[in-house]
């Protein structure tokens, strides 16, 4: 069970979610965003 | 899962799905009765208040914020996941906003509303939705989408009173972001989910990141000296904005509800009927097509028609038994990914209680609940109600037409999930 929230598995939490390809769409999809809204103000 | 399981868990996320474009729709009175002086920016960001003090309070109030540090504790991959599409959900609503003011209502809103057929791909590629579904469900599904979106625009032309369109291209863009940003968030949403974490959970981090992200925008585009000075000029008016907010996570909380019992592919587009319900609020209480030709009515009728036929045709194609096994295999690769057990996950997915769980709620529950009342309170002492052509027997019709779908509604998910 993934219960614990020591450093080390903060840091293996962290690796797994940036690994994970899933993560990633949204990312940059939020970061296209951001850049459409800079150039829009 | 048993057959007879999964078939009330896929009806009960039907339900939900139309509760919930009832409430989100009706989120847009309050807002109605806003003096058009403010900015949007701070409109956006006194609604979001509104939405963060709601996203706190209403979990609180259903089961207790224990049960969200249960949940944490189970599937703690998953803060981030939320905090995430809160981000994409505050930037997708500013870009609305400029969409709105560049291209009108009218070509803005059935863009953004592409969001449901990007749920459906993001949930058929990533998520295994509508696997094994057969081209009967597909087609309902797909064309129910597409029906919704035809729907959509008709309303939206019918309904527009925009001014003619300046830096078109710009006003598409942002638009089309709206939609791509929004139908993108629905991928946090589904590994939520499919990981078996409960909505109640979910929409409390999802809450930071909203915050967050529309503070910061706020601040870089106002300043931070305009944005307070507009904030207190508005003290009259945050009553009804931050009433809003709180109306929509009603809206949205059913959405989430939906998206879990029955997927992005067929949650979302049910939800979007909350165009019909905000038309409704729009005609029937504040008179917004008074005196208008034949043929926006006609638009108006064609357009709900459509609507209505677009969502009764996802509603028939709830998923099989193989549909759902591949949502199950999905399920296993996240738990399996983020280390969750795996009779959490198949828990969530079957919406029941994991393990004994905490019971009783505590004095911060308490404190959030009295807290985000006592603050209701003193901001309607506060507010003023403008001077409007409004048609209050209407508005107490819708009203008690939502409050009727929100107990039914709320009794189904209690005595089917436990809210789970």
């Amino acid at each position: 069970m993934a219960s614990s929230t020591e450093p080390n598995d903060r840091l293996s939490l962290f690796r797994v979610i940036a690994t994970d390809i899933h993560f990633w769409i949204p990312l940059i999809v939020l970061a296209g965003g951001l850049l459409l809204l800079d150039n829009l103000r | 899962m048993q057959t007879a399981r999964l078939r009330s868990l896929q009806a009960l996320g039907i339900f939900c799905g139309f509760a919930a474009g009832a409430w989100l729709g009706g989120a847009e009175a309050p807002i109605k009765l806003i003096n058009p002086d403010i900015s949007p920016v701070t409109v956006s960001l006194i609604m979001v208040f509104g939405v963060f003090l709601a996203r706190w309070s209403v979990p609180a109030f259903v089961r207790g914020t224990s049960h969200v540090r249960y949940d944490v504790r189970q599937a703690p991959h998953l803060v981030v996941w939320a905090v995430l599409a809160g981000c994409m959900w505050a930037v997708a609503n500013t870009l609305t906003i400029y969409a709105i003011r560049n291209v009108g209502l009218s070509i803005a809103f059935p863009l953004w509303n592409t969001n449901s057929l990007l749920g459906i791909f993001w949930g058929f590629l990533l998520f295994n939705e509508l696997h094994y579904a057969g081209w009967k469900r597909w087609l309902g599904v797909l064309g129910g989408a597409v029906c919704m979106f035809g729907g959509a625009t008709l309303l939206a032309i019918a309904s527009s009173h925009q001014a003619a369109p300046g830096k078109a291209t710009l006003g598409i863009l942002a638009a089309l972001g709206a939609g791509i940003l929004w139908g993108t968030m629905y991928i946090p949403y589904r590994k939520a989910y499919l990981t078996g974490m409960n909505p109640l959970s979910f929409i409390t981090f999802f809450t930071v990141g909203e915050l967050a992200t529309m503070t910061t925008l706020a601040v870089i585009y106002r300043g931070v000296t305009p944005l307070w000075n507009e904030l207190v000029g508005a003290r009259a008016v945050l009553f009804w904005l931050m009433l809003g907010g709180f109306v929509w996570v009603i809206g949205d909380l059913f959405q989430q509800y939906a998206t879990k019992y029955v997927g992005i592919s067929r949650g979302i587009p049910l939800s979007n009927t909350n165009q019909l319900w905000g038309l409704l609020w729009g005609i029937l209480v504040f008179h917004e097509l008074r005196g208008s030709g034949q043929t926006v009515y006609a638009q108006v009728a064609g357009g709900s028609l459509l609507m209505a036929l677009g969502a009764v045709a996802i509603a028939l194609s709830s998923a099989t038994e193989r549909e759902h096994s591949s949502w199950q295999d999905a399920a296993q690769r996240e738990g399996k990914r983020y280390g969750v057990e795996g009779e959490y996950v198949r828990a969530g997915m079957e919406g029941r209680q994991f393990g004994a769980g905490p019971s009783d709620r505590t004095l911060l529950d308490w404190i959030l609940i009295l807290g985000t009342t006592a603050l209701f309170v003193v901001l309607a002492v506060m507010a003023r109600l403008p001077h409007l052509d409004i048609a209050i027997g209407w508005a107490v019709a819708l009203t008690i037409a939502m409050l009727a779908l929100l107990a039914t509604c709320g009794i189904a998910l209690w005595r089917t999930t436990r809210f789970r």
